[in-house]
């Protein structure tokens, strides 16, 4: 059984060997790492701010509710109310569809906006976490920005101006043999080559990186739980339940033993 | 007072005598490994589906708004998320159950005579769910409910002749479009689910009549007590009711872990397309089955004709039906069988996990080879099994467990 069992996962492990499928975050290959913190409320305060005043112009997320955002992110109703609701008939059980009138948003884009409440379930919330910051100068487009891990995105880089400017550059990489390790010439210094598509700061914005990367953060973040509002409630829940039917196996358990004295 | 209403009830319906039967005095092998568990946990999820499903029937819209309504049973219903976590989970785990549960019929040969109906009932109980599942899995209309769909019922539409109709009949329409959406919930709410419990209690009858196999692959009614019982026998009640409940305990911690923390399966269970809307005019650019089906969708493309493709994948399912017929060997159980059956049964195996990772990948030159030898591998299972199973030797078993 053992011997089987370890042929089955060498077969299924040699197999995810086979061809890759495409990168995750297109051109920018692998997504940054992205783990949310959703108990931390002031990052998803912080995170509803940068929406509602850099996103919700143009993009809804229709299946929330303004009162339930107040609850879950403990902000009082009033201070919610006269701060980030800018429609003075807005009433707390009303959904966040946005601002934008569809027809005069396909004028502007050429598509609508997408609906963002499904976004970071959808491609998951790295991939979010990373196209938000990967936007560089593309004199080709509209916009005149393009995206690494959405090419040929038609959003203009909302948050151009706190990130600075970025393009595209070039850099010295290492040469890499084909067993994955470096290649050195005889004095064992690193080869290197010139490979180009890297993104490059030219000018930095309202914000340094760090900040602009905790800024990227916090949206993220509050997308995430926007994408399922109980996911605390869910991931709280579940360690009681986990632990009843832990105790129920054990004491179903000792009952079982009990009674196999019967038999055996 | 109570007993005389109980006996008035008991002189009308057989309740003492039904419960001793199949339950307080019912005997089942006092000797089985855990492979024979998971038909009790396939009860289980069965009611947790049924009881779930009822619960998100309530606010859901049976018209192109689901997508919407199932947000609305996410976010505004209270607790709605924990139930409809609880019947996505539930259907990955039905067959995840009922695959083991399968297994053990292959490994311990528990089609084999007296129980070729019990075998049969269960694998139509098999079919109907993989139906059951597919029609609930186009109901939530995201993308890959859409596209899914599409492509199933696509299939339809290469059998000669009929097919064109036949599709546009299945479909109500020329697209999956609302008028799909509520003729699949209504077989997936009423009709299958009324078929699955009628065929779930005959699966049950036929196997209290035959009485359950044991993993020796013996009969055990061959040593009976004085009452007529058979000596390696044990009741029901409590003692295989108790040994359930340890299995449930374990299951219900898997279950949670998933419900709890991981609903999606990593795209495996809810696949993440599936967060989109239905979009008639945008392919994903890969579209997978839930790992479920993967391993008949790798045959499926395996096969580069369609109609091919589509017969293969129903051999695969149907085969399975004439399994008690296929084996001509002397013994029931794995333990006893010769090499080849060994042989033949962990290849069988790794052909269909193989299957059915290849299912879940974009389709490439490789792949598609090593579908293509899986799937005959996964026949050859079964049109080899009454050669290597009448060539080969077997070894005797104990008279007693």
């Amino acid at each position: 059984m053992t011997r089987f069992a370890i042929l089955v996962f060498s077969l299924i492990i040699s197999l995810n060997c086979l061809p890759a499928d495409t990168a995750p975050c297109g051109d920018y290959g692998e997504c940054d790492d992205f783990r949310p913190s959703l108990n931390d409320n002031a990052s998803l305060q912080k995170g509803l701010n940068t929406f509602i005043n850099y996103c919700y112009g143009c993009h809804s997320i229709k299946y929330s509710r303004w009162g339930r955002i107040s609850k879950d992110l403990e902000i009082p109703e009033d201070i919610l109310f006269q701060n980030l609701v800018f429609n003075p008939n807005t009433k707390p059980g009303d959904l966040m569809k946005g601002s934008v009138i569809e027809v005069n948003a396909i004028e502007w884009f050429g598509v609508s906006p997408p609906d963002l409440s499904l976004v970071t379930r959808a491609h998951g919330s790295d991939w979010v976490y990373t196209y938000l910051r990967t936007f560089y100068e593309d004199s080709s487009k509209p916009y005149g920005v393009n995206n690494m891990v959405y090419p040929g995105a038609a959003m203009p880089n909302i948050l151009g101006d706190l990130q600075g400017r970025q393009v595209l550059g070039c850099r010295n990489v290492p040469i890499l043999a084909s067993n994955g390790g470096i290649k050195r010439d005889d004095e064992g210094n690193d080869l290197t080559e010139e490979k180009c598509g890297y993104l490059k700061l030219i000018s930095e914005g309202k914000l340094s990186k760090t900040e602009f990367d905790a800024l990227v953060f916090d949206l993220t973040n509050f997308l995430t739980y926007i994408g399922e509002p109980s996911r605390r409630d869910r991931e709280r829940m579940g360690w009681y339940v986990i632990f009843f039917f832990i105790i129920f196996t054990a004491v179903s358990y000792l009952l079982f033993r009990e009674y196999q004295k019967d038999y055996h | 007072m109570f007993k005389n209403i109980f006996n008035w009830l008991n002189d009308r319906l057989p309740i003492v005598n039904t419960f001793e039967r199949h339950l307080s005095k019912h005997p089942v092998p006092k000797k089985v490994n855990f492979w024979y568990l998971f038909g009790a946990l396939a009860m289980v999820v069965l009611v947790v589906q049924i009881l779930s499903g009822i619960w998100l029937m309530m606010p859901y819209e049976k018209t192109e708004n689901a997508f919407d309504s199932i947000e609305f049973i996410m976010r505004d219903i209270e607790y709605g998320w924990l139930i409809r976590y609880m019947h996505t989970t539930g259907a990955s785990l039905f067959f995840a159950v009922v695959y083991l549960h399968m297994f053990r019929g292959l490994l311990y040969g528990s089609y084999k005579k007296p129980r070729e109906l019990v075998w049969i009932f269960g694998m139509t109980i098999y079919l109907l769910m993989m139906a059951e599942g597919f029609l609930g899995y186009v109901l939530p209309y995201g993308q890959m409910s859409y596209w899914g769909g599409q492509v199933i019922v696509q299939l339809f539409g290469a059998i000669p002749y009929i097919g064109e109709s036949l599709e546009l009949w299945i479909r109500g329409d020329y697209y999956i479009s609302g008028a799909t959406i509520s003729r699949f919930f209504a077989l997936h709410v009423v009709a299958l689910p009324l078929m699955l419990i009628a065929l779930v209690f005959m699966h049950l009858v036929a196997l209290h009549e035959v009485g359950a196999g044991n993993p020796e692959g013996i009969d055990i009614e061959k040593y009976l007590d004085e009452d007529g019982v058979p000596l390696d026998s044990v009741p029901f009640f409590p003692y295989k009711v108790l040994n359930a409940l340890v299995a449930i305990g374990i299951f219900g911690i898997v279950f949670s872990v998933i419900m709890f923390f991981a609903p999606e399966g990593g795209g495996y269970f809810i696949e993440l397309a599936n967060f989109e809307k239905a979009n008639p005019l945008s392919t994903p650019e890969h579209i997978a089955p839930v790992w479920y089906y993967a391993p008949y969708y790798s045959m499926l493309r395996a096969i580069p004709d369609k109609l091919g493709g589509f017969m293969v994948m129903a051999a695969a399912v149907a085969i399975l039906f004439i399994v008690p017929w296929l084996d001509k060997s002397k013994v029931n159980s794995i333990r006893y069988k010769g090499i080849y059956s060994k042989i033949a049964i962990s290849l069988f195996t790794i052909s269909f996990l193989t299957l059915g990772y290849l299912g879940t990948v974009p389709v490439t030159e490789i792949r598609k080879l090593v579908s293509i030898i899986c799937t005959v591998l996964y026949f050859s299972f079964f049109i080899l099994m009454p050669f290597y199973t009448a060539l080969e030797k077997t070894t005797k078993p104990p008279e007693r467990l």
